[in-house]
This record gives C-alpha cells, structure tokens and sequence, in this order.
C-alpha cells in the first residue's frame, strides 16, 4: 500500500515538474529597460503587467536605473563586450548614436511584415529614430515615447492678482514683453521678488527657429553655423533682453533655485516655458493654471522640436520577435500609449493617442487641469523635423564644447550675443570643417 | 550625550593634562568653537527642515526653517517608496567587509613599506601612491570588464572586493608607522620577535587611533559610494544607499523632500561609527603616552 | 623648544648604526607582508590603469572597436583643445587656494579639539558631520544657502536692506566670475575641513604629553609648544594630508554642479568634469583617458617633488 502511494506521488511530482518545466520553457522572457523615479518606474511597472495580461506567453523582466547615470551603465555594459547584458527593449535617447554603432535592431523589416502604420506619429517625429543610407534607404530604428515639445504654462491666480489678460493662442513675442512688463515684481531693494518668465538656458533653440534663424544649416550631415545669422541674433538678444531687464529669471539662477517646476509652483515666476513632463507635479499640488502654445515672433513660426526618448530593441536581443509584440504593444493607443497618457506624464508620440479620452478626456469623464490641452496638439501638429534636433553623435561635443559655454555666459549678463556668436559659428564651423573631412 | 562624560572621564584619567582652571582663553575658545558650529550646522539644519515639509513650502521665499506643518510622513514614504531596508543592509555588509579588509591588506603593507627593508621599496610605493592620481572615470570600464571576467557582476564580491585594497590607507599607515619610536622594535627584536608579531603585538595596539581614523573614512568612502555599485550590478536585492537616494532624482522632477529624508536616515550610521571610533582617540593618548620617550 | 631636534636626530644615527640597518632577511618577510595587498593591487588596480592607457592611443565612442590613433588625443589636447587649457586652469586655482587651506583650518580646529575642555566630543561631532553629508543633499542645501533672489544667505542680506534702508545687495555666486570660483572654494572647505581635522585629531594623539611636558618646563608658552612641538611631531601626517588633498583638489569634480545646480559656469568646471564629459557625453574615452593622463603627469610631478621636499621638513622617526 505505501510503496504504492509513494510511486503515485513520485508520479505526480515528477509530472508538475516536467509541466512547470515546460511552462517555463513555452514563456518567452523579454527584458526591458527605462530609468525613473519611484513613481515613473509604478507606470512601467503597470505597463509591464497589462502586457502581460493580454500577452500570457511573454514574461517581461524589468532593468531599472535611476536617469542620473542609466546611459553611463548601458555605455558601461556595451564598452565592456556585454552587450548580452543588455535588456531586449530599452529606453535610448539620443536612439541614432546607437544605432550608428550597430548596437540596434533596425526596426524596418518588422514594421513591414507586421503592418504597424507609422503615420499616426507627429510629423517628424520618427525621424528622431530614423537613420538615410547614402542611396536613400530609410531605416528606422526606435520609436520615441513621447514628444518633447514646450508650451507655455501660466499661473492664473497671478494673472488675476496684477489684473492682466490671460494668454491665448495667438500670442506673439509683443503680447509675451507686455504682460511680463507687468508681472514682474522688483522692490525698492533691487530683489525681484517675482519674474514674469522661467525659462531653461538651454531652450533658446526654439526662439532662434521660431524667429525663422538656425543652429546648422542641416542637422543630419551639417557644414556651416547658423547662430550669427541676423535672424538668430535677433533672438537671442530677445531672450537675453528678457533676462536684463528682470523679466526672465537668469537660467544659472533658475536651476539654483530648483528648477521651473520648482519657482512656478511656488509663484516666483509667472510662467515658464517647458514640455508637458510638469503637468502630473502641478496637479499633485492642486495649481491653478493652463496652458497656450509658445507665442511667436509676429512674422515667425512656431518651432516645436520633434524629439523624444525611444523605445529600441537591441541588435543582441535572443527573441527578437517578442520583443517586437512588446515594443509595437508599447506604441500602440490600447497599449503602453494609452496607460502613460493618463498617468499624466507624457504628451503621446502617436496623435490619435493624443486626441483620445487619455489625452483630451471626454464630456462624462473630463481630463485633469491644464484646460486648454488642445494647446498641446497645435504645437504637435506645427513639429517639424531637424532644426533645433540634432541627427548626428558629435552635435553633444559641438554644443558642450562651443556653443552651450558662451550661451551660459549670455545668460549671465557676462557677454552680449551679437559680439560672441560669430566667434562661436568659427569654433563650430572649425570643427564641422575637420568632422567633414575626417 | 553618554559620550560626553566618558570624555571627561578619559580625561581625569590623565593627571599630565589637568591644567589651568576654566580661564579666559577656553571662554574665547568656546565663543569661537560654537560659531564655528554654527556655520557647519546651518546647512545640515536646511537638510533637516526639508525633509519635514511638504512639497510646496520647500521652495517658499522667505525660506521657512521650521515647516508649517511638519510631515513626519516622508520618513516612512522615503524609506517604502524604494526598498531601503535591502539597500541599509547591502550597504552595512559591504561597508563593514571593506573595512575589515582594507585594513588588513593596507596594515600590512604599510607596514612593510615603513619598517622593513627591501630592494625596491620606495619606487614600488611610489607606484602604489601614482595610482591614486588617476581620475576614477576613466578606470570605470576596466574595472567593470576585470570584474566581469572574474565572474562577479551583479554580486557582493565585486562590490566588496575591488575597493579592499587601497593606496590611500597604505599612505596614512605608513605616515603613522613612521613616527612610532623605533626602540619599540629594536627592543622587541633584541627578544627574538618576527616581523609579524612586531607588526601584531607593537604596531597595531600603537596605532589605534590611526586604524579608527582609516575606518571611519573607509566605512564613510564605502557607504557613500555611487557611481560603481550602480553601474556593477542591476537587480533591486543588490542595490546600495547612495543609489536607492538617486532615484528620487528624476529626468524631470526630483522629490527633495524624500531625498532628504532619505539622506538624513543614512547619515545616522556614519555618525554612530564616528561616536565609536572617537573613543580610540582618548584612549590613543596613555597608550602612545607611554610608549613615548 | 630645541630639545626635541637633537634627541631624534641622536636616535636617527643610533639607528642607522645598528638594527635599523638593511637587512636580507627581511626580503622575503616583506613580500609575504605585502602579498594580500599587492595582489589586489595588481588585479584592480594597476592592470586597470595600464589598459587605460592603451585606450588614451585610441579613438572610441565606447559601442564600437577602438581604434587605434597614435597620440592624436595628446596632440589635440596639447595644440587645439581650448577648453583642456581652460579647465586646467580653473583645477589649478583650486588646488593652490584649497590645499594650503584646508591643512590650515585642520589643524586648527585639531589642535582646538584637543584641549580638556567641555563638551569637547560635542564639538568634534559637529565639525565632521559636514563630510558625512551625502553630496546630493548637500546640494540643494548649498544652492539654496547662496541663490541670489531666494537663498537663505540672501533673504537676510535683503532683509537687512530692506529694514535699514541701506543699498547692500548679496554676491551674484553664480553669474559674476568674480564670486563663482570662491563659492566652490567655500563648500569644499566646509564639507572636508572635518576629515583633515580627524587626521590631525589621530595625529596629536601620538605625540607623546612627554614633550609638552618638557616644553613647559623649559618655560615655551603655547604658542612656542605649537610650533616646536607639535607641527614637527605631525608633519609626517601633514605630509600625508598635502599630498591627499592636493589630489583630491585635482581631481575636484562634483563640487561646482552642487553649488550650482544643473548649469555651473564654464569659470567653475574642472578637469576631471572635462574627462567625464568628454568620456560619457561626447563619446570620446580615448580623448577622455589621454586627459586623464596628462593630468596624472602634472600630479605626478607635483607629488614627487614634494616626496624630494619632505626630507626638509618631515620628521621621521627612521
């Protein structure tokens, strides 16, 4: 009788071993990685678990680090030789400087056997993603998240204290100078106690190409420097003019004091002029305040840049086929498009995710604040590619080396813009000259 | 405040050192050591006050040094919204192995670098200290592909072992082994002792204060280190401090108020470490006192 | 004080006559003595060291093969780079000013800390707590002590003019070059100041209250027992402490981003920030390396010219 029961149960066991075995061996595992906060790695998290909800035969094994130095371990990893190491989906920006190395899968072949329909990206935007043969071939190699582009946020309680109009719309660089002329708070001490304008340095970019000037003459295979241009003077001294007479905060000043998110929630600027990354941090703090598209000069353009963080599969991944199910599910409005829409942290990279209820939310359902998010679709519809983009590795020492340190000195007060830009356009155009021939 | 009074036990202990009653000059001395305090303190007092305060008064003007309402709460949501209790304890085994091996190896070598006699000797420490003059960043990726080939990423070796050997230990020991008397050993030698018990019965109970100090820096180097245990391993389980305090920095928005709080909850160690070692400092004092001419 | 001179001089010469003399045996003793440490050394150390300098002959953007270029990083550095002249510069300000400052203020506070005096474990807490800080922590402290419109620092040099009618302003840290490198100056002393304080502290204690005794009785007065007595007694740790922290004040690196906050000024950044740049930015690690290595060369030299100084004025005991 005992030995009986003992071979029955040797069975048995022996059975949920081999099932759970092959269980195992039938679930394809696919890794995935991203940087983030606590509460941007919960969306991932729930991302993760709503693929796998409606995808039952792929595990998705998570690699998270935090953004400060998440490029410093995949560098590290693939410097070493182990690219193995590397996750199978991963979170890359700038994705054209691996891609150039060959450390990606391109994405093209997969995107025609399976249909995706990459027209529902803003315009340009895949091109953030997307490399040219010297024949012309397009091959593309990841598909930004989310887009990048800045509008303008303003606090209302602010507006309705000093008593002027709210922006709108069509607001230009004019309507900008004469509300900021009020808004701004000076005391008889010399401290400005409030600043009409928060703006990073680094932005510039957009009023240089919303005044119809330029960074390069082509942000793919570039040969001359644009910023001593009339046009891109002229800006400059705009947004360096705002910071002298008080009205913009000075960029060094404004990350010392935490950052625009930091002094627009506490009312030491008006407005500030950022991506839509702030918005779930200004709801979590109860603001009162909206949204317009960035104004522009009166005979200028709008010049949203068409830019952002890129899923990629990497060139070693072992099941490139489920990894292709996760990254296309991850770019799709009923997938990872949709959950990080409503998580209110991204501005979609696909519209019709941005004109779904996640994004623009409906008559029963209505979004959470700002009011006017159609804001955000008209600088969407206005993104254009190149411009304040760069599609090529060296533009991070180009602007680092030349361009980023005198920028910081006019920023400071410490140099006027029409004295240091052509020196600035012979340091580029030096080393472009040298890039080219090299 | 149980240091307190142990010091000024230590010190009666001494009856050299008693000397003029409370004067004019510790009256000066005290006004200048409490502003000096003063400065040290205010910037730790900021870190205090926001790790009390709700996201909207941080950045408030004029700045508020004692929160409007204190949240307590952030303690408790800083130490959940990553697993500190896994990266305390990481933390706390590494620190305490690198410690115990550091000097061990840095001991034992300073010692042959002061007191024995080879060819070779001071061009090899010569080496030994130049390698402290390369800039860490750009050994990064060798490192990462030594530890790698030895099987260890992702592991507590390659976090504890690479950083137990260090030039900066070996330096300070060696400084220290210097300047203890030489008939210690000559008399030690005369009575037929090696080298090693030299080393074990001479060096080491005279250089206590020396080998606290070493500690306390290599635990403070060890806890606070960032860059390598992050780029070294991946999974949560074998994560550090330093970089469960990272992500609260994000590519947007950084929660300040859990930063501090975090970054209070992780001095506390060190401190406790330092209140610990102070004792040898006493200590050190009869012992090397009487070992003086 | 003379007394001190002599004696240990007198013991050199005993010493040098007779068992501290070289001796063979101790070959092989000292190799087992520095086996443990030296192969660690070896493995994460040195070998390290030497494939950095393979990778300073290459050009490599880290995702690719190396390849190799000669000393085309070297010679870029030395004839084009702009920016290597500019950050070499700034290193160099920090090491002169910081240093001699920081061996200063040390054994001050060293000294200080030493007296009988109450609450004197109190004090020595407070002084080493800034090191203990985490950087990151550290930092918002740090831009928010010296913001120019909302700083701590500010808001009472405001308040003053406000209240008193007078026209003071606060310094403009970050955006006047004059007032930029100082600030960097100031949070370097004040997070290390307590770490060269907590070497000295180990260092009195080695110095026999002997020597102080018989300083006194040959009628020195503090001052006297301080310069005759103690700063010999610890100049092999004030050696040990030039040479660290002259290193520590080349390879300065986080400091200006901590007082700064994302946008440091160019005036403030230094080499090994450059390295990290050029290595983890800009993709160029064999440019990095070469960086790194030229400014091993200038450490080198500076550290072995103070290994030649040292027999001036560093009192051993061997």
């Amino acid at each position: 009788m005992q030995h009986k029961l003992v071979r029955v149960l040797m069975v048995v066991v022996l059975l949920a071993m081999f099932s759970s075995l092959a269980a195992a061996q039938d679930k394809a595992v696919v890794t995935w990685g991203f940087w983030g906060s606590p509460e941007e790695a919960a969306t991932h998290t729930s991302v993760a678990e709503a693929f796998m909800e409606a995808n039952p035969d792929i595990e998705i094994e998570i690699w998270h680090q935090p953004w400060s130095d998440y490029f410093t371990s995949l560098d590290t990893l693939w410097a070493a030789g182990d690219g193995a190491l590397i996750p199978d989906v991963l979170f890359l920006s700038p994705p054209i400087r691996y891609a150039a190395r060959g450390v990606l899968e391109e994405l093209t072949p997969y995107i025609e056997a399976h249909d995706y329909d990459i027209s529902d990206f803003w315009p340009g935007l895949l091109e953030y993603g997307t490399t040219y043969d010297e024949d012309g071939t397009r091959r593309i190699w990841g598909f930004p998240r989310d887009i990048g582009l800045e509008v303008l946020y303003y606090n209302k309680e602010i507006f309705d204290e000093v008593g002027v109009a709210y922006p709108t719309d069509d607001w230009t660089w004019d309507d900008l100078l004469a509300a900021a002329e009020q808004l701004t708070v000076v005391e008889s001490t010399g401290r400005v106690s409030r600043y009409a304008l928060g703006m990073e340095g680094g932005k510039f970019a957009l009023f240089v190409l919303q005044n119809n000037g330029g960074l390069l003459d082509d942000m793919r295979n570039p040969t001359t420097c644009l910023l001593d241009s009339p046009e891109s003077i002229e800006a400059v001294e705009f947004f360096a003019g705002m910071m002298d007479n008080n009205y913009a905060m000075r960029s060094a000043n404004l990350g010392q004091a935490g950052g625009d998110a930091a002094v627009f929630q506490s009312g030491q600027v008006a407005m500030i002029i950022q991506n839509a990354s702030r918005v779930s941090a200004f709801n979590a703090a109860g603001m009162n305040y909206d949204v317009v598209p960035v104004p522009i000069p009166a005979d200028g353009q709008r010049a949203a840049a068409a830019g952002g963080a890129a899923w990629t599969m990497s060139a070693l991944s072992d099941d490139k086929e489920s990894a292709w199910t996760f990254l296309s599910w991850l770019q799709s409005t009923d997938g990872g498009q949709g959950i990080y829409t409503a998580s209110g942290e991204i501005l979609p990279a696909l519209e019709s995710t941005a004109l779904s209820e996640a994004f623009l939310g409906s008559e029963e359902n209505p979004a959470d604040p700002p009011a006017n998010r159609m804001a955000f679709i008209i600088e969407g519809r206005n993104a254009k590619p190149g411009g304040r983009v760069a599609y090529f590795p060296e533009w991070g020492e180009i602007n680092g080396n030349y361009v980023r340190p005198v920028m910081n000195e006019i920023w400071a007060g410490e140099a006027v813009p029409a004295e240091v830009l052509p020196g600035v356009c012979d340091d580029v155009d030096a080393y472009l000259a040298e890039m080219n021939a090299g | 405040m149980a240091t307190t009074t142990g010091t000024a036990r230590a010190g009666s202990d001494l009856p050299q050192v008693v000397r003029e009653p409370v004067n004019r000059t510790h009256v000066a001395l005290h006004v200048l050591l409490i502003a000096g305090s003063a400065v040290m303190l205010l910037p730790f007092f900021w870190m205090l006050s926001t790790s009390l305060k709700y996201p909207p008064e941080i950045f408030t003007y004029p700045p508020t040094w004692i929160p409007n309402t204190i949240a307590w709460d952030n303690y408790p949501n800083a130490l959940t919204a990553v697993p500190f209790d896994r990266y305390y304890l990481n933390s706390l085994i590494i620190a305490v192995s690198v410690v115990f091996l550091q000097l061990t190896t840095s001991s034992l070598s300073a010692f042959a670098f002061a007191r024995l006699r080879f060819a070779g000797r001071d061009k090899l420490f010569t080496i030994w200290l130049a390698t402290l003059m390369i800039p860490f960043p750009v050994l990064l990726i060798p490192n990462f592909v030594i530890v790698r080939s030895l099987g260890w990423y992702d592991s507590y070796q390659a976090l504890i072992i690479p950083p137990a050997f260090s030039a900066f230990s070996t330096f300070l020991l060696r400084q220290h082994y210097r300047g203890i008397p030489l008939e210690m050993d000559d008399a030690a030698r005369i009575d037929g002792a090696s080298s090693f018990r030299i080393w074990w019965q001479i060096m080491l109970p005279m250089s206590k204060t020396t080998l606290a100090a070493v500690a306390i820096f290599v635990f403070l180097g060890s806890w606070n280190e960032f860059l390598w245990p992050l780029v070294i391993t991946y999974r949560d389980e074998m994560r550090t401090i330093p970089v469960g305090l990272s992500k609260f920095q994000g590519q947007f928005n950084t929660r300040w108020e859990l930063l501090m709080a975090g970054a209070v909850t992780a001095m506390l160690p060190i401190l406790i470490v330092y209140m610990m070692a102070q004792k040898w400092f006493i200590r050190g004092i009869t012992i090397t006192g009487m070992g003086g001419r | 004080m003379r007394s001190n001179a002599p004696v240990s001089r007198m013991e050199r010469f005993r010493l040098r006559a007779g068992l501290g003399r070289w001796n063979p045996g101790q070959q092989s003793e000292a190799w087992i003595f520095l086996i443990p440490g030296l192969t660690g050394f070896v493995i994460f150390v040195l070998i390290p060291i030497v494939m950095s300098m393979g990778v300073s002959l290459t050009k490599w953007d880290l995702l690719g093969p190396p390849e190799f270029v000669g000393i085309a990083n070297y010679v870029e550095l030395l004839t084009r780079d702009r920016v290597f002249g500019r950050v070499l510069v700034n290193t160099l300000y920090y090491t002169v000013v910081i240093a001699p400052l920081q061996l200063g203020l040390g054994l001050t506070l060293a000294t200080a800390l030493n007296q009988q005096i109450r609450a004197m474990s109190f004090y020595r807490l407070i002084y080493f707590m800034p090191v203990v800080t985490n950087i990151v922590a550290a930092a918002l402290v740090f831009q928010w002590l010296l913001n120019r419109d909302f700083g701590i620092i500010s808001s009472i040099i405001w308040d003053i003019a406000e209240r008193y009618g007078v026209p003071v302003q606060p310094p403009d840290w970050i955006n006047n070059p004059i007032w930029s490198k100082p600030a960097v100056v100031l949070l370097t002393l004040w997070k290390n100041v307590g770490f060269t304080m907590v070497i000295y502290l180990a260092g009195l204690q080695g110095v026999p209250e002997a020597l102080y005794d018989a300083a006194r009785v040959d009628g020195a007065n503090g001052w006297q027992r301080f310069r005759y007595v103690t700063i010999p007694m610890v100049s092999p740790i004030t050696f040990f402490l030039l040479v660290i922290q002259m290193i520590g004040a080349f390879q300065l690196f986080a400091e200006p981003f901590v007082l700064f906050g994302g946008e440091p000024p160019q005036s403030t950044l230094s080499i090994v920030y450059y390295i990290w740049q050029n290595a983890f930015e800009f993709f160029r690690m064999g440019k990095a390396t070469a960086i790194a290595w030229l400014l091993f060369a200038i450490i080198f030299v500076v550290t072995f010219i103070q290994l030649r100084l040292q027999r001036r004025w560093v009192h051993y005991e061997v």
